[in-house]
């Protein structure tokens, strides 16, 4: 975990200038949907986790958001929902869709409970491709989730899902440290007030394996997360599987103060030449001995507290 | 081949001829002729002489089939099965033997060997049975030695040494028998026994002896006698594979895992693979993930993936404890003590494997401690601080008794050390024990013993622990601290349970058993009278809690909660209580409930982060704390826990504590590495450790480079140098 989370960083020093840009989106467009409970329990907790993601998102500047839930989450709202976003959304702007609930997955067809008829992947996934937002963000939370991956991965898609595959069929946890990874500050690792969507992944899939391992249960989900487009999902996305790139730069909901931006090129130059130091040296760790290591990386990062420092004056 | 003295009557006396006389080569200690005579038999066209010859070079695979075959010529022939049946109990299938036993009794009803069999197999796993089976086959057949032997060996299993040695003085013309006569010898300290001699003037090459000594000497938990002895019969006759695969396993218990395995490997290579080996081989294998830390006085072992999170708990409470026994106890330690965590329980087990009666949460080697780690139960299951305690109790007992104490006085000593460290700590009277105290099961002092080595109902070890305790603080509420110390000094010089008891309280056992009993009464009286008023209520409150029926659950909660307040497991009437206040707004007296279960010993992790969060919300900051760091001791493996206690601690000024606390938090590789080491950086910036306080600042930076807060503090800090 440590070493994902150490390459995680890397990447997303890499590809920084990137994120700048990408992580302030016109506007992103918030759909969530939670499902048929079928017992008065999951229900409530399905329920809950959508009115939680609902209003942590609208916290969100420039966010348009839509949560169905109860019996309001029918097939024809969902694509009436979706219809929506296509209607409103430019180029420019971000899709997040959150599922919650219980899924099946027949082999072919992933389909989520919804009350009155379900609605599978595959019409889900035909409505998202009519809207023109050119990141989208499907979390897929319920059971057999991962039945739905072929169905929703695309270019420009970053997918996560609880289940690794359509036949993880029991009720699933994953939803409850998404919720969680959305408010909680921890979530944020690189602390830049934004939470991507890779950082609220490795929070929840940590938490959900955690849960599990203290419990002295038999995991019955692995979530995974596909953002090329291609492949399978993976649980640990890394440079060198390829996965977790769009995911980092798909920022998720944006903290108090994520917007401050200087506006001083030359000491942004300075900060970003120094970012790029911290992490070459971070790249040569393991060829340098500890105290010189740390020597370079003190000297770097208190130069790089001083630029900062300027910055936020 | 372990031979044994077999009255297996077969059909015709010529056959018996062979396998008698590579027998009787054998039993003179001529080993190479013996197996040259095996060889030979074994290549007999009779399959049962075939079989014979076969199991005795110890070529189990070809053996069983020609036992097969034995069995399918001559299927009326009971002898056959249980020949086939003791090859089995020799190559670790005791159920595959016991099935052929019950196969021979349903040929031939009341087979004496068959029966011996039976006893044989039972006694392996220290059934009660064994005793009546052996009984039986006595009943029988009363001139089958082996059978008089086993239940000489039964006795003195446990400690009545009257018993054993009858049984053995009636069949002294057996090597077992005579083996059972060295052994009482031993376990009194006589080194130089009379009986060997006799033993090894039949069979020069009987090693079987000095393992039947070691076996009774561990199971009395005197380990490096134990290995002696084992050292000897393998000196007498290198290929007794059994012995040399229990003095790989004493070692390794012991600390020595070099030899340990070499022993074990060498067991292996022969093709003697039962659970003991591989199991302990397997572990031995394992120990590559685990790291050591040592002190002067103490060794600590732990998993490399907790080593880091655990360490400081575990070292604090190893040096807390030891240094109370050093005092309590009056004694010093030569040698360090070493304490093994297992996350695994199945690693734990294995060295257990073969001990009766033995705790199965921690167990002690001399000073060698073994236990379960936290995260290796669900959280709550068990108070790991409490089991580490009690283990170490065992190595100052052990040591100032030099090993020579009674089961039931150590685990007595334990179980009290437990509630004395703190009376929150400490397994709670069970529903088992409240039943065996209703039913009048608990066993008189001088017989204590045998409820930990043979039990003789399902919860009698349990009741057993209990009821050591139990007498262990009887006397020393009634005479002192000091007289524990002087019974614990007499059964060191080999004094009997009656003789400690007549000369140190001054009373018969049957006195001491009627005097306790009746403390006993007095402290359970509430408990044993309501029980059943309890159980059904419990019942009551726990269905009208899920009817969220909250008036009826308080109601009917107050009504039983104080007839059995010890009940801290899970739907504890304390946590309906508290559950059905909070339903009714009512977060004052939920809280008294949380803070009653709390006292009461109650374990549940998340009953207690509730009551830490409620008593942190009424300002309440440091005895939320309090709360918190209880569960240190009973949940570690909690990053949350650890966040929130950091947190509290550093609120009320604690910042040593919060500096531990989020040490803990980076210990575990949180997401969040970043925010974890920020926050210890602050805790060590307030305890005035700088550098250390810098250290965490970088590591925090490293994470997250652009982390303002972070980067602040580094300037800050920077700024004060």
């Amino acid at each position: 975990m440590a070493v994902a989370a150490a390459v995680g960083a890397d990447m997303k020093a890499l590809t920084l200038l990137l994120a700048v840009a990408s992580l302030a989106p016109a506007t992103t467009f918030y759909v969530t949907v939670a499902g048929l409970g079928g017992e008065d329990e999951f229900q409530q907790r399905f329920d809950n986790w959508a009115k939680e993601i609902d209003k942590l998102v609208r916290a969100s500047k420039d966010a348009q958001v839509e949560t169905l839930f109860g019996p309001a989450a029918t097939k024809a709202r969902v694509e009436a929902a979706l219809r929506s976003v296509s209607a409103k959304a430019q180029r420019d702007d971000a899709l997040v869709l959150m599922l919650i609930g219980h899924g099946t997955f027949d082999g072919y067809d992933y389909r989520l409970n919804l009350p009155g008829p379900d609605i599978t992947a595959g019409e889900l996934s035909a409505l998202l491709d009519r809207i023109p937002a050119s990141r989208q963000l499907i979390v897929n939370m319920t059971s057999c989730s991962g039945g739905s991956m072929k169905a929703f991965q695309g270019a420009g898609r970053v997918v996560v899902t609880a289940t690794k595959t359509g036949t993880e069929r029991n009720a699933t946890i994953f939803a409850r440290y998404w919720v969680e990874a959305l408010r909680d500050p921890a979530a944020d690792s690189d602390k830049n007030e934004t939470i991507s969507a890779l950082e609220a992944y490795r929070y929840a899939e940590q938490k959900t394996s955690q849960f599990y391992e203290t419990q002295k249960r038999l995991a019955t989900e692995h979530a995974v997360l596909e953002d090329t487009g291609k492949g399978d999902g993976v649980r640990q996305p890394s440079p060198q599987n390829g996965q977790g790139l769009a995911a980092a730069q798909f920022a998720v909901v944006r903290m108090a103060g994520a917007q401050n931006i200087s506006n001083d090129p030359a000491l942004l130059n300075k900060r970003e030449e120094l970012e790029a130091r911290i992490d070459k040296l971070k790249y040569e760790k393991a060829s340098l001995n500890e105290g010189e290591y740390r020597k370079q990386l003190r000297a770097l990062l208190t130069a790089l507290a001083k630029v900062q420092a300027e910055l936020d004056k | 081949m372990r031979w044994v003295a077999l009255a297996v009557a077969l059909p015709l006396a010529a056959l018996a001829q062979a396998p008698q006389a590579c027998r009787a080569l054998y039993r003179q200690g001529k080993l190479a002729e013996a197996r040259e005579c095996n060889t030979r038999l074994a290549k007999s066209e009779d399959p049962f002489l075939r079989a014979q010859g076969l199991w005795g070079i110890r070529d189990y695979q070809g053996a069983n089939a020609a036992f097969r075959e034995a069995a399918l010529a001559r299927p009326a022939d009971p002898g056959v099965k249980v020949l086939w049946g003791r090859m089995y109990l020799e190559h670790f299938q005791p159920a595959d033997a016991m099935a052929l036993f019950q196969e021979a009794l349903k040929a031939k009803p009341d087979y004496a060997p068959a029966l011996l069999g039976m006893a044989l197999a039972a006694s392996e796993g220290y059934e009660i049975r064994a005793v009546e089976l052996a009984e039986s086959a006595l009943k029988s057949d009363p001139r089958l030695a082996e059978a008089r032997a086993l239940l000489a060996r039964l006795a003195l299993e446990d400690n009545d040494r009257k018993r054993a040695g009858d049984e053995a003085d009636k069949a002294l013309d057996s090597l077992e028998a005579l083996s059972i006569r060295a052994t009482m010898d031993w376990l009194d300290d006589k080194g130089d026994t009379e009986w060997i001699a006799r033993i090894l003037k039949i069979d020069p090459a009987y090693g079987e002896a000095y393992s039947t000594g070691a076996r009774l000497l561990v199971l009395n938990r005197r380990y490096d006698e134990g290995i002696h002895l084992y050292r000897r019969a393998l000196e007498l006759n290198p290929e007794l594979s059994d012995a040399r695969a229990e003095l790989g396993v004493q070692l390794m218990r012991m600390g020595g895992e070099i030899e340990a395995r070499k022993q074990l490997e060498s067991c292996y290579k022969k093709g003697y693979r039962g659970p003991a080996v591989v199991n302990s081989l397997r572990l031995l294998d394992s120990y590559k993930n685990f790291e050591t830390f040592r002190t002067p006085t103490t060794v600590l072992r732990l998993q490399k993936k907790e080593a880091a999170l655990l360490r400081p708990y575990f070292q604090e409470q190893m040096d807390r404890a030891m240094a109370a026994y050093e005092k309590k106890y009056k004694l010093k330690l030569t040698k360090p003590v070493q304490v093994e965590v297992y996350p695994d329980h199945e690693d734990f087990a294995v060295r257990t494997m073969g001990m009766p009666g033995l705790g199965i949460l921690g167990v002690t080697f001399g000073n060698v401690v073994a236990m379960d780690s936290p995260s290796g139960r669900k959280p709550g299951d068990f108070h790991w601080a409490s089991t580490l305690w009690h283990e170490l109790s065992h190595v100052y007992v052990l040591t100032a008794t030099n090993h020579r104490v009674p089961r039931w006085f150590t685990e007595g000593m334990a179980v009290h050390e437990e509630t004395a460290a703190s009376p929150e700590w400490g397994d709670r009277v069970s529903p088992e024990v409240i039943q065996a105290i209703k039913d009048r099961k608990l066993l008189p002092v001088a017989e204590l013993d045998r409820g930990f080595i043979r039990p003789s109902y399902p919860a009698q070890v349990i009741v057993s622990y209990f009821q050591a305790g139990r007498i262990c603080d009887y006397v020393n509420q009634r005479w002192g601290f000091d007289k524990l110390l002087a019974m614990m000094r007499e059964f060191g010089e080999r004094k009997t349970t009656p003789e400690v008891v007549q000369h140190q309280l001054a009373m018969t056992p049957d006195q001491f058993d009627q005097d306790f009993l009746a403390w006993l009464g007095q402290q359970t009286k509430t408990q044993v009278a309501g029980f059943d008023d309890w159980r059904k209520g419990l019942r009551g409150v726990a269905e009208a809690a899920r009817a969220k029926k909250w008036e009826q659950v308080i109601a009917e909660g107050k009504a039983i909660r104080d007839l059995y307040p010890d009940y801290v497991e899970a739907g504890s009437v304390y946590e309906f209580l508290s559950q059905a206040y909070v339903a009714q707004g009512d977060k004052a007296k939920a809280m008294s409930e949380l803070d009653r279960y709390t006292h009461a010993g109650g374990r549940n992790p998340a009953t207690l982060k509730q009551f830490a969060a409620w008593q942190a919300e009424s300002g309440r900051q440091r005895e939320a704390a309090q709360v918190l760091a209880r569960l240190n001791l009973i949940a570690p493996n909690d990053e949350d826990l650890h966040r929130k206690l950091g947190a509290l601690l550093q609120e009320s000024g604690d910042h040593a504590g919060a500096a531990r606390e989020w040490q803990s938090v980076v210990a575990m590789k949180p997401a969040d590495t970043a925010g974890a080491n920020f926050e210890l950086a602050k805790a060590l910036q307030a305890a005035g450790k700088r550098d250390d306080a810098r250290d965490a600042v970088l590591n925090a930076l490293e994470a997250a480079p652009g982390y303002k807060p972070a980067q602040r503090l580094l300037l800050e800090l920077d700024g004060k140098e």
